[in-house]
Parts: C-alpha cells; structure tokens; sequence
C-alpha cells in the first residue's frame, strides 16, 4: 500500500492524539488489509506516512500476533486453543483442521493452495461458545465440533476473498 | 441468591441496546444530563468514593480513589483510558456489555471524564474483538450526533469526546501500563512504575484507567444514588459483578450476581445449570486463569472479594472456569503455561525463561517424562520469578500452577509416572 493510501486513512483522525506515534497502529492495521499482511515495502510506507523510521516500525510490527510480517493466506482461521475451549474440543477441532488442510499439527501453517491459514489463538473471548473460531478478525462463532469446522474451512475456501482483510 | 440484572441495562431490559433511542428508552444518559452543569466534578468523584465500587477489571482497586489520586492542579490536559482489552482466559464480560449495550459505556466513560477534568476518552480494544469495536465506532458517532459528546456538552461547556483504538493481539496490553505503551503506537511492554498513570500516563498526562465493566456501572450509581450501590452486598466491597462462566458446565455465559450474596455452588449448579451427569467438580479457576485454582471443598465460598481471598484465591475478572473429572489438572497446568509463555512480553527476562521453563517441565510431564525433582525445580523457579518482574504477568502464571501442584500433587505425582493421555473433552453434541 502507498503512503498516499495511508495518508489519506489517518488524516481523518490525526486530530485526536496529543502525539502523531499513536498513528502508527492504525497505520500498519489499514497497510494490512490490503494483502493480509505486511511486506517490507508496506512498513517503509508506513514510516513514510506517519514519518518514523522503518526499523521503528517493523519493531512495533514485529511484536504484535495480529500483525504479520510474513504472508499468510487469504483467510486466516484462528482456533481458540486456551483452557475453557480445550475443555470444549478445541484440540479436536485444531487437529481436524490440520489434517485437512494439510498442514503442521504443532504450529499450523498455509494450506498448499494458499487459501487458508490455521493457527492457534489464545484465548478469543469467547469462552461461552467453546470450541470458538475467528476468521481473520471479524467473526468469531461457537461451538465448532470438528466436522463443522471442516465444513467452515470449505466454505471459505470457495467464497470470495474480502476487498479488505482486516486481521 | 438470585440474578440481579440491575447494573448492567441490556440485562435489565433484556435486549440488545445498540441504538442510541433503545438505550435512552431503558434510561440512558438521564445520569449525564443530571450531571453535566449540576453536579461539581469532585462532588461527583466523591460518589464514586462513596459507592465503594472497585476495579472490575482484576486487581480490584477502589475506583473513586483512583480518580481521586489525579492532580487536581496539572497543567497537562487530563485522559480517562478504558481498558478493553479483554483478555483473560475465561473471560467474556466486557464482549457483552460493548456488543450489547455500547452506549452505557460512552456514558460511564463520559462521567468519569467529567470528574477528572478530562479533555478525552479513549477505549483500548482489543484487535480481535474487531465486531465489538465496530459497534463501538457506530454508538460514538450517534453519540456525537446527539450531543452526547463533542463540543459544550448539552450546553454544559464541558467539551469531551471518545477515541476507539484498536490492539493487534497481545494480553499483555491489558497491563496498564503496558497498554498505555501501545496506546502511544509502540510495543505494548510495561512501564516501571512509579510513576503511576495517575500522574504520568498517556504521552505524561494524568489519566485514569478503568475496566469496561467498572466505567459502565457508573450511569446507574449516579441515577440511583452511590447508598443504593453501597447498600448492596457486602460493606467492604459492594455492588454486582458479572461472572463469566465457561469450561464443563452445561450453560455457559455470564451471569450479574450481587457480591457476596451468591456462592460458587450456586453460581455453577443453579445458574450455569451444573455439570454432564454422573460428574464432579474437579477444579475451578475463579477469578480468570491468573489465580490460584481451588477444588470441589469450596464450593460453598461466597463470591466476593474478600471471601475469596480468604480461601486463597482471589476475584480476578470473574472469569469463570470450571473443570469436572473427566479433565486433567497437569494437563490443564500445560495449558496454561503455554498461554503465559506465548504472551510474555519479553522485557524482564525472568518471565520471558521462566515461562518457559514452566511450559517445558509441565509438558515433558504431560508426556510421562517427569521427574520427582521436577517439582523442587518449579518451586525454586517460581522464587526466582515471583515478584521480580516489572508487571504481574509472571506471577499470574505461577499462581495457577503452584495451587495445583499443592492441591493436587497426587495427580501430578501419577502423571509424571505415567503420562496424561488426552481425555475426552465435553462437546456440544453431549450437552443435554
């Protein structure tokens, strides 16, 4: 994404922090939804819009989950593996998850395809509807067992990628 | 004993108030317009004091005397940070008061504004809470819309408005210092105090930070009186709270009891509707994952906080998380280590290889590796965590395991002989 792009983004709400730095969140979570995740070239335009140096920046990118600096694929599926799902077959839903799409049991990972991401969450906030799953950022549900989560998987494998990728 | 639903006004009306015109229906903002140009702002604190209500958010420290700790002479302009950064294992509450009932939010944070003296109020969310945060976005702009916030509040001079600032994942943000950092678009890593956010917080301000839960309460204590809020529930800390409840109870969710009045037998038979049949309570993590995990003996603890803390453990967020016998307590332990060493920080090193350190002996464990010097080797880590790290991430991962190790030592005993194999976890398909 362009600095421009950024700019124009920030703009709007530079007025309601005493220090310009508290853009840089913001910043780096619009420079996102563009591909889904960060490239160098994205960081640099951050830096250039909100007038930091990129080291700066890649160092607030970096420390953040939510903020990826690596590509992901064009949805990512976080399955909430913290105790209360645990207790509710979060492991379950994770292994079908992986075994589905192919892909690391331990760490998760893209599928071949470049589709889907599976990956662990810490604990999502939706306890009362264990085995929870997010997509990307915007939708959490519960409770998955495994087939439904397989079927979930499927679902957004063939649905359009959307326009914003808001993680 | 029973529900209360009177605090918190979605529960009340027992719908969603996620437009301005509900939410004024159900009596909103009658607390702000009683207020803003009636009421002096320490008049107004001193309700706050007098309410006795305290930190919802965890640590549970006495709200109006927070806000009485700002300098009432600073230069600097003054801020009110709203910490919803909701992360705490087992915790659901504040997801529900900002999808629900946004606006009461506003108002709390606007209330608390006006005591201080504050020029802004922003609400740190957390990034995966993206739908909360978005109905946030939608009742500051009906707010603004209204009058309810902006310039010269309904006339009254008082100029105030909101910031909704989205996190990107990281439970240490919800350590205020931590998420003051983040605020100010750097690394969420906490800050050495003193000095204390009430005298040096965001970009060096005064601000008071508070709890959703705790910011929301406040409308009602100030339409019905703090004597109302103080006259309910035990005298030393009063009022309700909502409890989240969640893990191998057949209906999970959260539940507004008023302190003290409610045990936790009550809480998990009665109002979660118990557990599968032919089970027990095994263990229960009450106040969030962060304290020490108690067992079925005391179920019949009042919940509040002083009653909590005198069994050992403590009130936390009020989340909720209840483990019958089919679970496994190391393997819970695991689980838990591994939460804590994903979200450490990194900044004090005791914590950043301590926390691994927990994970790695529990799961070798869990595996069937471990070794009766293992459990000398948590408690002389434990000492050398505890208490030497700059926030209390550290300690919140230690209190869970210890407890357990001391509650439950046979199980760890057995365990460490001959490994955990995974139980079978409790799915939707088995609830009644």
């Amino acid at each position: 994404m362009d600095a421009d792009r950024i700019r124009a983004h920030l703009d709007p709400i530079r007025h309601e922090f005493a220090d310009p730095r508290s853009l840089v969140m913001p910043a780096l979570k619009f420079a996102q939804t563009e591909k889904g995740h960060l490239t160098r070239e994205d960081m640099a335009a951050v830096a250039e819009a909100t007038g930091y140096s990129p080291s700066f920046i890649e160092s607030v990118a970096s420390f953040y989950d939510r903020l990826y600096t690596r590509p992901v694929g064009n949805r990512v599926v976080s399955v909430c593996v913290t105790l209360s799902c645990m207790l509710r077959g979060a492991d379950e839903v994770w292994d079908a998850l992986c075994e589905h799409e192919g892909v690391d049991h331990h760490h998760g990972g893209t599928s071949a395809d470049g589709r889907i991401t599976i990956q662990e969450a810490q604990c999502l906030g939706y306890c009362d509807k264990g085995a929870c799953i997010q997509v990307d950022a915007e939708e959490t549900k519960g409770p998955y067992t495994p087939e439904e989560a397989v079927k979930l998987v499927e679902e957004l494998r063939e649905a359009p990628t959307p326009a914003e990728l808001w993680r | 004993m029973p529900i209360l639903n009177s605090v918190y006004r979605h529960r009340e009306a027992g719908r969603p108030l996620t437009e301005l015109a509900a939410y004024r229906e159900a009596g909103g903002y009658k607390a702000l317009e009683s207020v803003l140009g009636e009421t002096d702002a320490d008049d107004l604190q001193y309700a706050f004091v007098r309410s006795g209500l305290r930190g919802r958010g965890g640590a549970g420290f006495p709200m109006g005397r927070k806000a009485s700790f700002l300098p009432k002479d600073s230069r600097l302009p003054k801020y009110v940070v709203c910490n919803a950064d909701e992360s705490e294992p087992g915790t659901f509450k504040d997801r529900e008061i900002m999808e629900m009932n946004p606006f009461q939010l506003l108002e709390g944070l606007t209330l608390a504004g006006y005591a201080i003296g504050a020029v802004r109020g922003y609400i740190y969310i957390r990034g995966e809470y993206e739908h909360q945060a978005r109905v946030l976005d939608a009742a500051v702009r009906a707010a603004r819309e209204a009058g309810f916030l902006g310039k010269d509040l309904l006339r009254s001079g008082f100029d105030y408005d909101i910031t909704v600032y989205r996190g990107a994942g990281a439970y240490i943000c919800g350590e205020e210092t931590a998420l003051l950092e983040s605020l100010e678009g750097k690394r969420g890593q906490p800050r050495l105090k003193p000095p204390f956010p009430a005298v040096a917080g965001l970009y060096g301000s005064p601000t008071l930070i508070n709890n959703v839960e705790t910011l929301t309460a406040l409308p009602p204590i100030v339409t019905r009186g703090a004597d109302w809020y103080a006259a309910l529930g035990p005298e030393k800390s009063p009022g309700t709270k909502l409890f989240s409840i969640s893990g191998h109870v057949v209906r999970p969710g959260n539940y507004e009891i008023v302190l003290g009045d409610t045990t936790l037998r009550e809480l998990i038979f009665e109002h979660a509707g118990g557990l599968r049949e032919g089970r027990r309570v095994k263990a229960v993590w009450v106040g969030g994952s962060s304290v020490p995990v108690i067992g079925e003996e005391h179920l019949d603890t009042p919940l509040d906080y002083e009653s909590l803390q005198g069994i050992g453990t403590a009130l936390g967020s009020g989340g909720c998380i209840v483990m019958d016998d089919s679970g496994c307590i190391v393997r819970a332990c695991l689980r838990l280590a591994s939460f804590y060493r994903h979200e450490s920080c990194g900044k004090c090193s005791p914590c950043r290889e301590g926390t691994s350190w927990f994970e790695r002996i529990l799961q070798r464990m869990v595996d069937g590796d471990g070794r009766m010097e293992d459990f000398e080797l948590l408690e002389s880590l434990f000492r050398r965590v505890s208490g030497k790290t700059l926030c209390p991430l550290a300690d919140g991962a230690i209190a869970p395991i210890r407890s357990a190790i001391k509650l439950f030592r046979d199980d760890f005993i057995r365990v460490c002989q001959e490994g955990s194999p995974r139980p079978e976890p409790m799915l939707p398909a088995s609830v009644g």
